[in-house]
């Protein structure tokens, strides 16, 4: 290596160290992704989840026993351990701190009622009702369809006037009109809900509502044994009404990174709107596709086990 | 060995086979690369999803002419008994009845309705029935791992106007219809999706499968746009049906 191309290559290191440093390092607003045939950001491409991060600041002095995983899939982890084999993926750094930035204390501002009824959702755990949804193969709702989980993957695709989002966990999927029209009517409910779209400069901003009321909007894997609601920071036992309403917006950090920010609403359920924030997709390598994630298949089982129901002997379908 | 002359004409078959549109009715909608454009919500009318083949009608069943080219499907006598012990036990033995994902091609035409989405060198289709996916590539890639799906692995490519696609890799615990009617892990299915009208689609499927048929065998049914505007898929999130009927029963503890 020549000293011209060391000295050439120090000078470029400092430049990005200084653009990194700077207060006028890239933000959301001021990087430029590509863009569709069509004109808009492109979003289409495979994505992986982004690094666990604790969705509230902890409130309790509970802390979880000697090498527990703290609800971080713990009933999965080892079977989707890494690949020894498996070529190196870089993963971003995990980050200090909650998700949540608004409120400013990192808690789900919960009325008092709610906040009881979660540490009670959370002390019932072994019943079938109160389960953690996904646990038992429901919808992941939004935004916890995009909080990090290592068993979920993702695919965008993109046309004009449309936005799709594949979830490789449970084969889920939504479609979002980006063409100005109405959500459906409210007596329709969707366990994804109705997702509306819109541009925003280089952000896709996403209202989603007509929820079902049966699932959990944020929470990730298996929560500790014996954990309190209150010690959690995961998320878990934060249930919502059928009013749930949810603003999203997809921000290319860089070519690589989506930002995603969330904000709920649901006056009967929490005191005020509140928001997370993270880095919520990281672009695949290129050999990446989604497998079949077939979810309840296999979980009849382990949901007989958790609860003492006899869950394979339900027979429901209509198809007589 | 073949003469020139019948080389030419296998190859000018193929080629009008293959080529653009010519001759061909299609005069529907098409992608900028000159495909048909097979995107929008789509259905199945008929009851080829309670039984394939001719049927009276039963109780909560429609009656149905079979949609089998010959009436009937060509079972080994092993698996025309094992039809028979499932129809006998179907409400108990069909897989979809304890919401296992239903397989291809049942979920096709199922009673519900699914979305094409079309890019150059892949498809998606997402089902209404428990937002079931199949992802198809139409990139020349191979199946790939020695894994099993339930909804089996799909690879497609354009014959033509056609859209066909190679689906392989079953789990062999899916089922074709509620009637008992089924296939083994080694079953070979492809699908020819030819667009005839912006309207309707000629959805013919042949499956191969040495373990439960005596021959290869195909089924053939239109697929109709659904045309409602602002249509979307709604929910039929069979888990969630089954889970709360447990909730209700006071199965729990």
């Amino acid at each position: 290596m020549t000293e011209t191309t060391t000295k050439h290559r120090i000078f470029l290191t400092g430049v990005a160290l200084g653009l990194l440093l700077s207060p006028w390092a890239a933000t959301a607003q001021d990087f430029d992704p590509a863009k569709t045939p069509w004109g808009d950001p492109d979003l289409r491409g495979h994505y992986l989840p982004g690094p666990y991060q604790a969705l509230e600041t902890p409130t309790s002095e509970w802390t979880p026993p000697e090498g527990t995983n703290r609800g971080q899939g713990a009933a999965f982890s080892r079977f989707f351990e890494p690949d020894p084999d498996a070529p190196a993926r870089p993963r971003p750094a995990r980050p200090d701190g909650p998700m949540i930035i608004d409120p400013p204390t990192g808690q789900v501002p919960f009325q008092p009622w709610a906040a009881e009824q979660r540490n009670e959702i959370m002390a019932s755990q072994e019943q079938l009702e109160h389960l953690d949804p996904r646990v038992k193969c429901l919808p992941a709702a939004f935004p916890r369809a995009h909080l990090p989980v290592g068993y979920n993957t993702y695919q965008i695709e993109q046309g004009p006037g449309f936005v799709l989002m594949l979830y490789e966990w449970n084969h889920h999927s939504r479609y979002i009109p980006l063409d100005g029209s109405e959500h459906i009517d409210p007596a329709l409910r969707l366990g994804m809900g109705d997702s509306r779209g819109r541009w925003d400069g280089n952000t896709l901003v996403v209202e989603t509502r007509n929820f079902t009321d049966n699932t959990w909007p944020v929470g990730h894997g298996a929560p500790p044994e014996g954990a309190p609601g209150s010690a959690l920071t995961t998320g878990h036992g934060v249930f919502h009404s059928g009013n749930l309403r949810v603003v999203e917006e997809f921000t290319f950090l860089d070519a690589d990174t989506i930002q995603y920010t969330a904000t709920l609403e649901d006056p009967e359920v929490f005191s005020q709107p509140w928001t997370l924030r993270y880095n919520a997709l990281q672009r695949a390598p290129e050999d990446h596709m989604l497998f079949e994630y077939a979810c309840h298949e296999g979980n009849g089982r382990n949901l007989s086990l958790m609860t003492g129901t006899a869950v394979e002997a339900g027979r429901v379908h209509p198809i007589p | 060995m073949i003469s020139l002359r019948t080389a030419a004409l296998l190859v000018a078959a193929v080629t009008l086979g293959s080529g653009p549109s010519y001759g061909q009715t299609y005069d529907g909608p098409r992608t900028p690369d000159g495909r048909p454009d097979l995107s929008g919500i789509w259905q199945v009318l008929g009851s080829a999803a309670w039984d394939l083949e001719a049927h009276n009608a039963q109780d909560g069943i429609p009656a149905g002419f079979s949609v089998v080219d010959g009436g009937t499907i060509p079972y080994t006598v092993d698996a025309l008994n094992q039809r028979d012990r499932n129809r006998a036990n179907r409400l108990t033995d069909d897989p979809v009845r304890r919401c296992y994902l239903p397989g291809v091609p049942r979920i096709t035409y199922m009673p519900w309705p699914f979305r094409i989405v079309q890019t150059p060198d892949h498809l998606v289709l997402s089902y209404e029935y428990a937002h079931s996916l199949r992802i198809v590539y139409t990139d020349g890639s191979p199946h790939p791992l020695p894994n099993d799906f339930w909804m089996g692995d799909s690879r497609g490519h354009w014959d033509g106007d056609a859209l066909v696609i190679d689906t392989t890799h079953f789990n062999g615990q899916t089922w074709l219809d509620a009637s008992g009617n089924h296939h083994s892990s080694e079953l070979h299915v492809v699908e020819r999706f030819t667009p005839v009208t912006p309207y309707h689609i000629n959805y013919e499927v042949t499956l191969e499968d040495p373990q439960t048929y005596t021959r290869a065998w195909t089924m053939r049914m239109p697929l109709y746009k659904r045309m409602e505007e602002g249509l979307r898929l709604l929910d039929y999130d069979c888990v969630d049906h089954l889970l709360n009927a447990l909730v209700k029963d006071g199965e729990t503890r």
